[in-house]
Formats: structure tokens, C-alpha cells, sequence
């Protein structure tokens, strides 16, 4: 029994990671097609920085926010989990990068309420309809993952896996890169995860952080200028 | 001539103990203790219309080391603003200094805060250097604040907090310099302090809380020089503009954003959340260059908000 249960949970984690998951990711770039127009990016070792520093401005923000929500929803506090979606949208300095989890977000919540038949969801759904909380996708993977019995330690993988992956679908697209590249960095990020958790657990959501001024300058590029392969 | 308000108030804590990324500097310095005199600096200043309708600095109380003595009309661009600049007595910030800052703008009043020099922070080997800064400003108030760049030393450790209350109608803009270290000092000295954590949030005055910007760098978890951090750039600017969003709207139209190689210069501009005004950022490998883009880019706020131009610095500055 306790079998079946993880191998659903095993299930539902990839279910929920896979870039064909209709949350809209493949629309977005995260400030890599102006790193690239820029000449920022332009092999498969400025990527992997590229994607490292995404990785690890991801961490510390929008993972700190999953993991504490995952929290609160374990413990049905709902009050909590709309608490930590207002903080995290405050804490989006970035135009563009608000829309993103916004959207992405909003797409995740209604799935959630397709998937499983969950109140806090529900209630979450509408509040987000009604305008009453911005909605973010960070939030929604804690919200969802609880709700499909995937624990903390997985939610922060599929959240470090989905930028990660985020970035490197759209270096296929912008970048001169192979796919054997793009899977050894995908590879060599992985395994820097597991230091990225043992930080981003043990924080409250004061201590956010994130400072990544060279990539708030290219999403600005991005923000004002006029490409759009990709939504940011 | 209306005397200033000169009343003395105990200077308020400077409390970073539920700070985490400071709980592994919490020794007490061997030399002055925590918070000794001369350690914790206060400064309250409170800027309002007289009668006459002139901005003036109406509230001032200070401890040691900080230093104002009185405003000045020296703005030629807007000969009626009240300039300004905070001194301290004790050169750098050193080990275990607390810091705490409160400005008040009144309805209407207005006014410009600098520092005299750059802040620098020296070497700290048993606790840190901490500031905390209350800015308010009531309706229709301007202020802008405008220091000169925080020079951090090897094993620096500085922490700061500041709280931007500003009403709807009002606009401030909060400049800040950071430089990657003593670059001509000895060989050069880039990057080599322990932690600078920057904290800067807005809300308006009935408590709604719009927006929360926080950095930590610590060189040792994520290095300035990666990619996507500062990657070949030495100085940091970050400009928080709090502005109605008529205003905050044309100011984001005029100003321009590039990555210039050539002159490894960068800037860029984005909407604060909250519908909280623009943040802009800069980055540079010279102080003169960064310091320019920043004056110029408060030159467009107070074009756009008051009309009038922000004359270029002093050729000494």
C-alpha cells in the first residue's frame, strides 16, 4: 500500500513537472532572449551561468515561498498561504516576471481544482478571480503539491527543475546550443539542488532575498525593448 | 524666523537580532562595546512649509557621530529646496556601529539629502554595522535623497533596513551607490567583504505594505562576478522612485535602458509593484559614470514632478 501510494505521488510529481504541464512555462524565457541578442549568452558555458543564476534567484524567493506554503497548506491555514502570495508578489521587483507567475499561477489553480476535489484550492481560485490575491505560481505548487500528497523535498526539485528547464527549452530556440549540451547542464545543476534546499528550508519569508542585478537589467531590455519570442 | 524644534529624544534601538544572515557576527568587539557612545548615531530630521510657504528643516535632533548643522539654498535648479548633507564625525562605520535615520517631509515641503562623502565601512572582525532608516513623507511631499556611494572594505559586514512611508500623492526618490570595494587600494580590493544585506520596502501611510526589495551578498555563497549578478561590472546603483503613477508612468517613458559595452555601463528601469512608482538600477565599472546616470535619471523625476531641472553635481563631488 504505502508502495502504490509514492509510486501515485511519484506519478503525480513528473505529472506536474513535465514542460507539456499547461501552465504556459514554454512562453517564457526569463530574460534569456535578450541575453542572448546582447551577446551575454552565447555558448553552452554562458548559459550554464545563465541558467545557474536563474536557478539560485529562484531559490531563495519563489522556492522559500513553495516550501512555506507547502507548510500551511499541511496544516490548512489557509489565511497563511494567501499571507505568503501577497509577500511574494511584493517582493517581484520585475514587471514581466509578476506577469509570469501570475499567469502561470492562475493556470496551475485551475488544474488544481480540475485534479483534486480540494476547498483551500477552490477558495483559492475564486480569491484569485476576485482579485483578492494575486495568484502566484510559487503558491500554487505549495498548495497543489500538498494537496497531491508530493512532499517539500520534491516540490523544491520540480520548482529548481521547471526554471532550470525553463531556461534551457528556450536556449533550443535562441541559443547556439545542442541538446546533449542542454542535458549536461541540466546534469551539472542538478546536483546543486540539495545545497539550494538545505538554505532555502530552514528560511522564513523576511528572509528572501535575491540579488541579480545584471538579470533585472536584461529583463528591463526585454520589458521595454521590442522582442517577443518569448513573453519575458 | 521660526526657531527649530531642538528637542532631544532617546536615540531609538537598532535592532537586527531576528536578522539570520547576521547571527554568525554577533561577538561583541573587544574595543567599544555594542551601542557604547559614538557607536549609535541618530539623526531626526523633519522638513515642513513655514508660514510664508517656504520648505524648511523645522525638526533636527542628532547624536554623534552624525553631524547636520542647518539647510542650504544652493540648488540652482530649484533655488527654494532645502539641501541637506549628513556628516559623520567618526570616518568610516566601523565594528559594531548602529545607525538609525528618521526624515519626515510635511505636506507639501520639500527637500534634498546627501551625504558629505562616501560612506565607507571598514574592516569588521566581531560584529557588524547596522542602519535603520524611517523616511515618511505626507501629501504632496518631494524628497530626494541622494548620498554618495558606500565604499564596503575587506570583511565587511553591514546590514540595513529602511522603510519608505509615502503618500499616494507624494514622491521620493531613495538613491543608493554601492561600490564593489577599495579598487585602487594596495593590489585592489574587489568583492572581498563578508555580507552587505540591503533591505528597502514602501507602504503608504495607513500600512498597506506595496512592495519589498531584499539583497544579501555574500561573496562566499554567490559571487558579484557571476553572470547575471554583476558579472564584469565593480559598482552597483539602485534607485527606488515611490511616485504617483501618472508620474511614475512618463518618468518610466523618458528613461532610456541599454547595456553599453563599449563604455561598460548599464541601466535599467521597471514598475514597482503596488503600482508603487519605478526602480531603476545601474551598473558600472567607474563611480563618475554610475553617479551621473543616477543625478540624470533624478533630473527626469524632478522634471516630471516639479518642473524643474537637477542641475549637474558640484565638479568637486
Amino acid at each position: 500500500m504505502q508502495g502504490f501510494s509514492n509510486m501515485k505521488s511519484v506519478m503525480r510529481l513528473l505529472q506536474f513537472t513535465d514542460s507539456t504541464f499547461p501552465v504556459g512555462a514554454f512562453s517564457f524565457s526569463n530574460g534569456l532572449e535578450t541575453a542572448s541578442f546582447e551577446g551575454i549568452v552565447d555558448d553552452a558555458s554562458t548559459l550554464e551561468s545563465f541558467a545557474r543564476a536563474q536557478a539560485h534567484q529562484a531559490a531563495f524567493s519563489d522556492g522559500v515561498a513553495a516550501i512555506l506554503t507547502h507548510r500551511a497548506f499541511l496544516k490548512s491555514d489557509y489565511s497563511q498561504c494567501i499571507d505568503l502570495d501577497k509577500y511574494l508578489i511584493m517582493f517581484k521587483m520585475n514587471a514581466e516576471a509578476r506577469m509570469m507567475i501570475t499567469r502561470m499561477g492562475k493556470k496551475l489553480a485551475e488544474l488544481g481544482v480540475k485534479l483534486f476535489d480540494n476547498p483551500m484550492i477552490e477558495s483559492w481560485l475564486k480569491d484569485i478571480k476576485e482579485n483578492k490575491t494575486p495568484g502566484t505560481y510559487p503558491i500554487a505548487q505549495g498548495m497543489v503539491f500538498a494537496a497531491a500528497g508530493i512532499d517539500e523535498k520534491s516540490l523544491f526539485c520540480s520548482h529548481q527543475y521547471g526554471i532550470i528547464n525553463m531556461v534551457l527549452s528556450a536556449a533550443l530556440r535562441c541559443v547556439k546550443v545542442s541538446h546533449y549540451d542542454t542535458q549536461v547542464i541540466l546534469e551539472k545543476l542538478s546536483n546543486e539542488v540539495e545545497t539550494l534546499y538545505s538554505e532555502a528550508s530552514q528560511m522564513t519569508k523576511e528572509d528572501m532575498n535575491a540579488f541579480y542585478p545584471e538579470l533585472d537589467i536584461l529583463a528591463s531590455l526585454h520589458e521595454k525593448g521590442n522582442m517577443r519570442m518569448f513573453m519575458n | 524666523m521660526i526657531e527649530q524644534k531642538k528637542e532631544k529624544t532617546i536615540a531609538p534601538p537598532v535592532d537586527f537580532s531576528t536578522a539570520r544572515e547576521m547571527s554568525r557576527y554577533l561577538t561583541e568587539p573587544e574595543a567599544m562595546y555594542v551601542g557604547a557612545p559614538g557607536k549609535h548615531g541618530y539623526l531626526r530630521l523633519g522638513f515642513e512649509l513655514d508660514k510664508s510657504g517656504k520648505s524648511i528643516l523645522r525638526d533636527l535632533d542628532r547624536r554623534h557621530p552624525l553631524i547636520v548643522q542647518q539647510e542650504l539654498y544652493f540648488d540652482e535648479g530649484m533655488p527654494e529646496m532645502p539641501c541637506v548633507y549628513i556628516l559623520s564625525s567618526g570616518g568610516p562605520n566601523v565594528d559594531g556601529d548602529r545607525y538609525r535615520q528618521d526624515f519626515t517631509v510635511r505636506k507639501d515641503a520639500f527637500a534634498h539629502i546627501a551625504t558629505g562623502a562616501a560612506t565607507k565601512l571598514a574592516e569588521m572582525r566581531y560584529n557588524y554595522s547596522g542602519l535603520i532608516q524611517n523616511i515618511v513623507l505626507e501629501e504632496n511631499a518631494y524628497l530626494e535623497f541622494l548620498p554618495e556611494p558606500v565604499i564596503p572594505c575587506r570583511h565587511t559586514r553591514f546590514i540595513s533596513d529602511t522603510r519608505l512611508c509615502v503618500d499616494k500623492t507624494a514622491t521620493v526618490v531613495y538613491a543608493e551607490i554601492f561600490m564593489g570595494g577599495r579598487k585602487y587600494y594596495k593590489d585592489g580590493e574587489l568583492f572581498e567583504y563578508d555580507i552587505l544585506s540591503v533591505c528597502c520596502h514602501g507602504e503608504r501611510p495607513d500600512g498597506e505594505q506595496l512592495f519589498r526589495e531584499k539583497f544579501i551578498i555574500d561573496p562566499k555563497i554567490e559571487h558579484p562576478r557571476n553572470l547575471g549578478v554583476m558579472g564584469n561590472f565593480d559598482i552597483f546603483a539602485n534607485v527606488i522612485v515611490m511616485t504617483p503613477q501618472e508620474s511614475a508612468e512618463k518618468i518610466y517613458d523618458k528613461t532610456p535602458v541599454f547595456i553599453d559595452r563599449k563604455n561598460n555601463l548599464a541601466a535599467g528601469i521597471t514598475k514597482l509593484p503596488g503600482n508603487a512608482g519605478v526602480l531603476y538600477k545601474v551598473l558600472g565599472i567607474e563611480t563618475g559614470p554610475v553617479k551621473k546616470l543616477v543625478r540624470e535619471f533624478a533630473g527626469i523625476v524632478r522634471q516630471t514632478v516639479k518642473n524643474k531641472p537637477l542641475p549637474p553635481d558640484f565638479p568637486w563631488r
